[in-house]
């Protein structure tokens, strides 16, 4: 990984925008803290299905397919994220491997913190917790969304998922 | 006296024997007993239904005793069971926090108790004990990546009979039958359900089983299921 200067979430123009990043200044002060900054190019793998999840990463900048994929290697695309989200959380939070690979759109810059971290971070900053689980209510639509449109279309046979 | 559908009700989430092997409920002793004074206590018959998908989300329902079913449906009234969730488990969560309709349809399969608490209670339950909102955050995560599973299964199996293995395979990891040479499940649902569950029709689990059963892969005894040839079972799980 390229290391850069490390900006801080304080300073940063889009946080209001941000779900996770709206934090009050003390917990955003101290995810500073906790936080390691990088720019990464395109193309770079974030972390595979089945990896331990060490780390979540904020998205500050740039696109990440995410996908899951077969032990034949079949890959389906579950969504794309963009900024400001925060990816591999319902892992790091589960204490399971990561269940879709993370991929870079484009060149991008991500803010990683440790599992560890995280975890006492969100124990000590009620506000972040319920960002998190604002969060996770989100993804959880999603994926459910998913999984009626892969679930009842397969099972009218009318349409064939976006498989690599 | 007699309980409600035979069921041994639990009055006090305090003295819940089982409180401890539940991810949401082993919470400290003040954020419970805030829980006890929200929370309403009620028992369902089999195939009650406790909420519906698209309907507007009145609150959380902790699941004590019984399963559930968790389906979604398509407008042309095809059913897809996603989950038959377990006593511990938070029904209706992620719609309740986002105030989203409930995603899902969720019906008792066994009679149950069911402790709900309605939404603004529980959203004030959260702002104030953190270690309650850590808890759901553990659960959603746990749900999620349930999801993604989910997601793999569906989009990536090949085959009803890729499906229908992984399933009798997950289901025979549970209750300490993983590490057996020969492991047993339950069968608690129908064909019907299991198609409902793989995405396929009752005729084509019938016919799988049929033939799993002739290939002395499964052996079948009631309602309990029996699988005898794990190795072979997971190669038609894994496409081979």
């Amino acid at each position: 990984m390229e290391s850069a200067i490390q900006p801080s979430c304080l300073e940063c123009v889009e946080r209001p925008e941000h779900r996770f990043c709206d934090l009050p200044d003390e917990a955003s002060h101290d995810f500073d803290l906790l936080k390691t900054f990088t720019v990464l190019p395109k193309g770079t793998m974030l972390f595979r299905t089945g990896e331990p999840a060490h780390n979540v990463v904020v998205l500050c900048e740039g696109r990440v397919r995410l996908s899951v994929c077969s032990e034949s290697g079949r890959r389906l695309t579950l969504r794309i994220a963009g900024p400001g989200e925060v990816l591999g959380l319902s892992a790091v939070l589960a204490g399971s491997p990561y269940q879709m690979t993370a991929e870079l759109l484009d060149n991008a810059q991500v803010a990683s913190i440790r599992r560890k971290d995280l975890l006492r971070f969100l124990h000590e900053h009620r506000e972040a917790c319920l960002q998190v689980v604002n969060l996770l209510s989100q993804d959880l639509h999603v994926a459910y969304d998913r999984v009626r449109s892969i679930g009842l279309a397969r099972s009218r046979r009318s349409r064939v998922p976006r498989v690599h | 006296m007699l309980s409600p559908y035979g069921l041994d009700i639990i009055e006090s989430c305090l003295t819940c024997k089982t409180r401890n092997e539940r991810l949401f409920c082993d919470l400290p002793a003040a954020a419970l007993q805030a829980f006890e004074v929200i929370k309403y206590a009620t028992a369902y018959p089999k195939g009650a239904v406790l909420f519906v998908e698209g309907q507007a989300p009145r609150g959380i329902f902790v699941l004590c005793k019984g399963r559930v079913k968790l389906s979604i449906c398509a407008t042309d009234g095809k059913t897809l069971i996603v989950k038959i969730s377990e006593p511990g488990e938070v029904l209706g969560l992620s719609a309740t926090v986002s105030g989203k309709p409930y995603e899902l349809t969720a019906e008792t399969i066994d009679p149950c108790q069911v402790n709900f608490v309605k939404r603004e209670d529980f959203l004030r339950f959260l702002r104030e004990h953190s270690d309650a909102c850590f808890r759901v955050a553990e659960q959603l995560s746990e749900k999620y990546n349930t999801a993604c599973h989910e997601v793999r299964s569906l989009g990536l199996s090949h085959s009803a009979g890729e499906k229908l293995a992984k399933l009798l395979l997950e289901w025979s990891s549970k209750n300490g039958e993983a590490s057996k040479q020969e492991p047993r499940l339950k069968l608690a649902l129908t064909h019907e359900e299991i198609a409902q569950m793989i995405g396929t029709s009752r005729e084509t689990v019938t016919r799988l089983f049929a033939d799993l059963k002739k290939k002395q892969i499964v052996q079948a005894k009631g309602s309990t299921l029996l699988i005898r040839n794990k190795a072979a079972l997971k190669l038609i799980a894994n496409n081979n």
